[in-house]
């Protein structure tokens, strides 16, 4: 049964000859590196953006202002790196070789003019007294310059692609066969939906490892602190098995295993969820005793707010899934 | 024999992750949570609260306005004996800013001779590092004073500082754990704050009733307990006469719901409580007596996360009572520190809230005397 599902047939790097073998197994692992940088930033820069919004909702927009400045070039970097993502996920994104190219084009020139002005305006902010010092600190020993080697270093790398695509014609660049365009029918939604996904994927990725360090175990509440734990890992597993498994698929296959996955995806969504809110409901004091590090929005709005987006998200997925699992079954 | 060895790791797990330590009876350990410090008269307490270092904050920046408050009170009385740090040092920090903060209080206690006591707020639960390291590394500096123990006592940072001269307890300087928040129910979106719970009333009242009735008692925490609130309607709904003073510009953000309001202040003040000291509502510094008992809201220290512009041409009732109270009348930040003086052994203490706001051209300061 379960041969059936990874059957090496299955899978669109099976007509794939050794260079292309090794090239997707390249790109693989440099959506690795990118999706683990853009976790830490985006998390790092939520944290940053929590405490402004905590500033604003609290009256005093001064603060929020005053601290945005100070930590936007954070918040850049998170944006860097998400583009960078987006950069690395262009390569087979597109069926068509040009639109490829135009896809690599347009977002290395977006990643360098992030990178640009991130390093101009941390300058600029030194120059006038906004940082008092290249290693001010907070939020790390070496803020802003870590910020500003981070910029230099993506903007070398925007600099590298456009450089790269200039004479890509006489190369034989990119062999691996891309997957399908996305429809146009509900394309809007389509992205929006994947893109928030991702996003609370890239958070739960973090906190789930931070979790591993900074939940306190010793202090009670441990079957919370495992649900919670869980819960973090499902909804970026689920990010995994989409991307390494279900978008590696042919087409045919995509279209057969979809209900499937999409019912295995339900069931276990749901046990998460009914396990969660048992633990919740025996352990009303644990969230915030095992450590609130790993719940940044939690605080300013709600305990529960926080976790109940990370604990439903594998769910909506499922559940987008499971239709479009039906929708498929029905055409066949 | 595969399996054998997954049975005997997933056992080594399961243990390391339920078993703790041997969980202390409070009731019979009252001597691990007490610190003794040599009392004089002129005992003078300085209350810091709400700095909250963040990742958005410049930790030079606040350290710089650390200074300047330390500089101006030691102008101003002859020597800091005791700093009390009543919660929330951090909100969305890490590891970085724990370290950088023990660092500078240890120079500035080395500095100025004082030793200085840590209360966890309701945002010091909200950062990246295992709430057991923030614990750990304020057990271990050298003129921090902090008690964590495994106990079956509701929070962390509950323990007692006796202050003695002649062997004897003349004072007693107590510091609760207030909490952060908590759900009333599993399926709540909103939370509640959390409050001082019975066990920690009960441990109070052991601690006190050691050292004996007749010692006067200070004690801080972090989240104002529903008195705030009731003596504020008491006396503008209700037209009690309650010594007060001071700015109350938002809510105490107390826990809600009679089922959650703490027996602390009732029980306490038939113990000899003098003073209730907190922080939590960055734009409050509201003081009142209460039945032998003041109880205030300690000044924000430093601009971080958000406090109060007091703009003496507002037609807001509450800003013109507080200016009215302290005599000033001028525009100011609700920012700076509290100072406790402890005037005798029967109780009698000084409390002052200074106001430091820094300026391009001259900071403001000034002190304003309960």
């Amino acid at each position: 049964m379960i041969k059936k599902y990874f059957n090496k047939d299955n899978f669109i790097n099976a007509s794939f000859d050794e260079k292309q073998k090794r090239q997707s197994l390249f790109v693989s692992a440099l959506l690795i590196v990118i999706f683990i940088f853009s976790s830490f930033t985006f998390f790092n820069a939520l944290y940053c953006f929590v405490d402004v919004a905590g500033s604003i909702v609290s009256g005093s927009l001064d603060v929020g202002i005053r601290d945005l400045l100070r930590i936007l070039p954070i918040i850049l970097s998170a944006f860097m790196s998400i583009w960078a993502l987006l950069l690395i996920h262009a390569t087979y994104r597109n069926v068509s070789e040009e639109r490829r190219l135009r896809s690599y084009k347009k977002n290395a020139i977006t990643l360098i003019a992030f990178a640009g002005f991130n390093i101009l305006f941390i300058i600029i902010m030194r120059m006038a007294g906004g940082y008092l010092s290249f290693l001010e600190g907070s939020p790390s020993a070496s803020y802003p310059l870590d910020a500003l080697l981070y910029s230099i270093l993506y903007l070398g790398i925007g600099v590298f692609m456009l450089l790269y695509l200039r004479d890509l014609k006489d190369k034989i660049p990119y062999l691996v066969p891309s997957r399908g365009p996305i429809v146009n029918r509900c394309r809007f939604l389509y992205c929006f939906g994947v893109s928030i996904w991702m996003l609370v994927s890239l958070f739960t990725f973090s906190g789930f490892l931070f979790g591993l360090f900074i939940i306190d175990f010793r202090h009670g509440h441990q079957f919370y602190a495992i649900m919670l734990l869980i819960a973090y890992l499902i909804s970026f597993l689920f990010l995994c098995i989409w991307e390494f498994y279900y978008n590696q698929l042919i087409e045919e296959k995509r279209r057969k295993f979809l209900f499937p996955l999409a019912i295995v995806g339900l069931v276990v969504s749901l046990i998460i969820i009914i396990l969660y809110f048992i633990a919740l409901g025996t352990d009303l004091d644990a969230p915030s005793n095992i450590g609130f590090g790993v719940l940044p929005v939690a605080f300013t709005a709600s305990v529960n707010l926080g976790t109940l987006v990370v604990v439903f998200t594998p769910l909506i997925v499922s559940i987008v899934a499971l239709i479009k699992g039906i929708i498929a079954r029905k055409r066949k | 024999m595969k399996t054998k060895y997954i049975f005997i790791l997933c056992s080594l797990m399961s243990v390391s992750l339920t078993s703790c330590g041997q969980v202390l009876d409070y009731s019979t350990h009252l001597d691990d949570y007490v610190t003794v410090m040599n009392y004089r008269d002129g005992f003078n307490i300085l209350q810091l609260t709400d700095i909250h270092w963040s990742n958005n904050s410049s930790t030079m920046s606040s350290k710089i306005y650390l200074n300047k408050v330390f500089t101006e009170v030691v102008n101003h009385v002859d020597k800091i004996d005791l700093v009390e740090i009543s919660g929330d040092l951090f909100m969305l920090a890490n590891y970085y800013h724990i370290t950088t903060f023990i660092n500078y209080f240890e120079a500035k206690a080395v500095e100025y001779g004082f030793k200085y006591a840590v209360i966890w707020g309701n945002h010091d639960h909200h950062g990246l590092y295992n709430p057991n390291y923030l614990s750990k590394e304020f057990a271990r500096a050298n003129h921090s004073i902090y008690i964590d123990l495994e106990d079956n006592l509701y929070g962390r940072s509950n323990f007692v500082i006796n202050l003695k001269k002649d062997e004897q307890v003349k004072w007693q300087i107590t510091n609760l754990d207030s909490g952060a928040c908590f759900s009333e129910t599993a399926i709540d979106a909103f939370r509640n704050y959390d409050y001082i719970r019975q066990d920690q009333t009960d441990w109070w009242v052991l601690e006190h009733q050691k050292v004996g009735e007749t010692v006067p008692n200070i004690t801080y925490y972090h989240i104002p307990q529903q008195d705030n609130q009731r003596l504020w309607d008491e006396i503008h709904n209700n037209g009690a006469t309650y010594k007060n003073k001071f700015f109350k510009l938002e809510e105490f953000d107390s826990s809600e719901g009679e089922e959650y309001a703490s027996n602390f202040i009732e029980t306490a003040k038939l113990h000899n409580l003098k003073g209730a000291f907190m922080g939590h509502a960055h734009n409050v510094d509201w003081t009142v007596d209460y039945d032998g008992v003041t109880i205030g809201l300690g000044v924000k220290t430093g601009t971080e996360l958000y406090f109060a512009h007091v703009d003496a041409s507002s037609d807001d009732p509450a800003v013109q009572e507080g200016l009215a109270s302290t005599g000033i009348t001028e525009n100011f930040d609700l920012i700076g520190a509290s100072l406790v003086t402890l005037k005798d052994e029967t109780g009698n203490f000084d409390l002052e809230h200074l106001y430091l706001n820094e300026r391009v051209n001259g900071d403001f300061i000034k002190w304003v005397k309960y």
